[in-house]
């Protein structure tokens, strides 16, 4: 029989695959914080309007995730955008509004919005 | 070819130096001369907190990280890496810890430089719903290597080797809780009743400002499930039971996911990964009272009685929840055990301090640039939490104290910036480590009413049982409206010092017992506070209605504004002339004051 290691081993890989499989080697990623905090700030809004783009907007070539709290609260809600060959990006205090703006400069055109970058 | 890969180049200050960019250069160039620029993404991080070794070249899937890397050793990876599918032994650093994981994707930023995640490891990394980005983080791993290649004897003598100790607050060493839940029971020992065994879980967090549990259990949840299970194994229990409060809806909606999934994975339930060990866990909500975090009245409050206390021993480790040996640890506690068995008890114990190893999770709040939850290694200075971490007082105030432990600690003032956190040096200085609040106050706060917060709040709790903490804290309290209301005597602190030390002495648990520090830490430490208020009837901070006088100054105009809001009708004064407060009528509302657009009206 198997060894629990191995079958770990293999889970993993699957897990993997799955991940990719769901877009994760999309050139950009993007990641919404939802934890209590964060959807009190207003993240839900924020992850409807992500998703309404990737679902209904033509935002093509982004993987979307939700994330936990990373320890930002008082620039909640964040949202985080890694793209291919460049450093992450990290939003703080972001709403509908701005989430739109996020969409069409950044990750449609690559600009990003600097103002509201938390360094 | 068919496997794809992603290679990330940290490009933090320290490998930009040692020219990551020529690296990147001749990366590209190789990867086009293999044709492979379809399959391999080229990505940069930020600091990967290895800047010693930099520059640093990280290959994913299988998270293997070269260091020292050159120009010419891109091609050998490439070529054996990439196109042969063999990770280069040469170059390879054995550093897959499980920690610090954060730098990978936050790079240094001031907020994280001092940091150290490793109970929260993955909070703000993961989707905490989706339990393939807990496995592909090399999640359930410490599960498998424990059913693998360790007894239950062996895993605590790791978990003792790591020197972790309680994360709730008494600091108890954890190894020993397994040892000897794991020994309660077992035929040599004297309550050998029959061997059923719990593990519990306490995620009932009470503290006023605390949100270190909720949050992990939010971002993370399988590391806390991944930790029970691995407890249950060593102390040989079939059950495990998460106790959270049912105020925390979302925590408990991804717990119930978390377990769901790990069930369906085979990592709950019966021969868990093909093993012959069961095991099983559920969870119990709890009404949102604050005893119930004391382990006693947690377990009552399971077995469905009133969440009341009962003396110890017997330790819930002999004779817990319905009579059986019981392992009740936090959930910080529990989050950190994935890392102890894979990073090795011995690399954990050489985070922190001598007696203090690994990393305290505390909630930063108050008044402070960045609040925030963050986990620092043992031993870092309160200085480094709420100057580098937190980024100091807003509006360049000045930092009067800082209260840590919640209701059942203490404030400590300038004097102590430099105090290590761990959990001899904090209860030394006269505060408690507790589970992890952390309130900073600057001038703009009366110790007396923070006193008075804290008081109010344990006292409300308070379940009754006992005389001391039942009448003791109401009449602490009683004394303290007094003092803040002006009508304090000097006796009066006399014996504020006095009840609290007996009710710290004669109470049943852990909530009466502690619930006198944030008065006796303020006596303590802010003395001539408590003194001014009883002999000159002032609250240097301005917080103190009572004590407050409103005067009108000769700014004033005779707008008339002032004399419209005041609800007491305390203001008189003609048309363009200064107007006056009669002081006995005057309730010291404030709302004169804020109204004044002349600055004319000033509080004493």
């Amino acid at each position: 029989m198997a060894k629990p290691t191995d079958i770990i081993k293999k889970k993993r890989a699957e897990a993997v695959s799955r991940i990719i499989g769901k877009g994760y080697l999309s050139s950009k990623r993007v990641y919404v914080g939802m934890a209590t905090c964060e959807i009190a700030a207003g993240s839900k809004e924020v992850m409807e309007v992500f998703k309404n783009a990737v679902t209904k907007g033509g935002l093509t070539d982004v993987y979307l995730s939700q994330k936990g709290c990373a320890g930002r609260c008082n620039l909640e809600p964040t949202v985080e955008v890694i793209e291919v060959g460049k450093n992450p990006v990290r939003y703080g205090k972001i709403n509908p509004e701005k989430a739109q703006q996020i969409i069409d400069k950044h990750l449609k055109k690559g600009e990003v919005i600097k103002e509201w970058v938390i360094d | 070819m068919s496997k794809k890969y992603i290679i990330t180049i940290c490009d933090g200050t320290g490998c930009i130096q040692k020219d990551n960019a020529a690296i990147r250069k001749i990366l590209e160039q190789q990867l086009k001369e293999h044709n492979l620029t379809n399959d391999v993404r080229v990505n940069l991080s930020g600091c990967l907190g290895m800047c010693d070794k930099g520059p640093i070249v990280v290959i994913n899937p299988g998270y293997t990280i070269y260091g020292n890397v050159t120009t010419n050793d891109i091609p050998e990876i490439v070529e054996e890496h990439i196109v042969k599918g063999k990770p280069l032994a040469r170059l390879a650093i054995q550093e897959d810890h499980l920690y610090n994981r954060f730098f990978r994707i936050f790079g240094d930023a001031k907020f994280f430089g001092k940091q150290m995640r490793i109970a929260l490891r993955n909070c703000g990394i993961i989707d905490p719903e989706n339990i393939d980005d807990y496995l592909s983080l090399r999640g359930y791993e410490a599960l498998a290597k424990v059913l693998t290649d360790m007894t239950p004897k062996q895993v605590i003598e790791e978990v003792k080797l790591s020197g972790l100790r309680g994360r709730g607050g008494a600091g108890f060493p954890t190894g020993v809780k397994w040892q000897i839940t794991a020994r309660a029971g077992s035929p040599n020992s004297p309550r050998s009743a029959s061997d059923e065994k719990y593990v519990i879980c306490n995620a009932d967090e009470g503290d006023p400002g605390a949100f270190m549990d909720r949050s992990a259990i939010e971002g993370d949840p399988h590391t806390v499930l991944e930790g029970m299970i691995i407890g249950g194994y060593a102390i040989g229990a079939k059950q495990g039971i998460v106790y959270i409060r049912a105020e925390y809806p979302l925590a408990v909606r991804r717990l119930e996911k978390a377990i769901a999934d790990a069930r369906e994975h085979g990592f709950l339930g019966k021969n868990i990964l093909g093993s012959d060990f069961s095991f099983d866990i559920d969870i119990r909500l709890g009404a949102g009272a604050f005893v119930c975090g004391e382990e006693t009245a947690l377990i009552r409050s399971i077995e469905g009685g009133r969440g009341m206390p009962r003396p110890r021993p017997p330790y819930p480790s002999v004779e817990g929840l319905f009579g059986k040996p019981t392992l009740i640890n936090n959930v910080e506690t529990w989050a950190n055990i994935p890392v102890v068995i894979l990073d090795s008890g011995k690399w954990f114990s050489t985070v922190g301090t001598e007696r203090s190893k690994g990393t305290k999770v505390f909630a930063l709040a108050g008044m402070v640039v960045n609040t925030g939850l963050i986990e620092v290694p043992m031993g870092t200075t309160l200085r480094e939490i709420i100057y580098d971490i937190g980024g100091g007082i807003p509006n360049n105030k000045e930092f009067k104290a800082v209260q840590t432990g919640g209701p059942s600690g203490g404030c400590l003032p300038a004097k102590y910036l430099d105090t290590p956190v761990d959990y001899e040096s904090l209860a030394k200085a006269g505060s408690i480590m507790g589970s992890g609040g952390m309130i900073v106050i600057d001038h703009d706060s009366c110790m007396v009413d923070i006193a008075k917060y804290f008081l109010e709040f344990t006292q409300n709790e308070s379940c009754g049982k006992c005389t001391p903490c039942r009448e003791g804290t109401k009449r602490m309290l009683d004394i303290l409206i007094k003092i803040t209301e002006g009508k304090g005597e000097m006796y009066d602190i006399e014996n504020l010092e006095r009840l609290g030390n007996m009710i710290k002495k004669a109470s049943l648990c852990g909530l009466g017992q502690s619930a006198p520090n944030p008065v006796l830490s303020t006596i303590l430490n802010f003395r001539e506070e408590y003194e001014e208020h009883v002999k000159d009837k002032k609250c240097r901070a301005g917080v103190c209605k009572q004590l407050l006088t409103y005067e009108i100054t000769d700014k004033c105009v005779g707008c008339g504004a002032c004399k419209k809001v005041c609800p007491v009708v305390a203001i008189t004064g003609t048309t363009k002339a200064k107007h006056i407060i009669d002081q006995n009528k005057c309730i010291k509302c404030g709302a004169c004051f804020s109204k004044c657009k002349f600055d004319a009206i000033i509080k004493k």
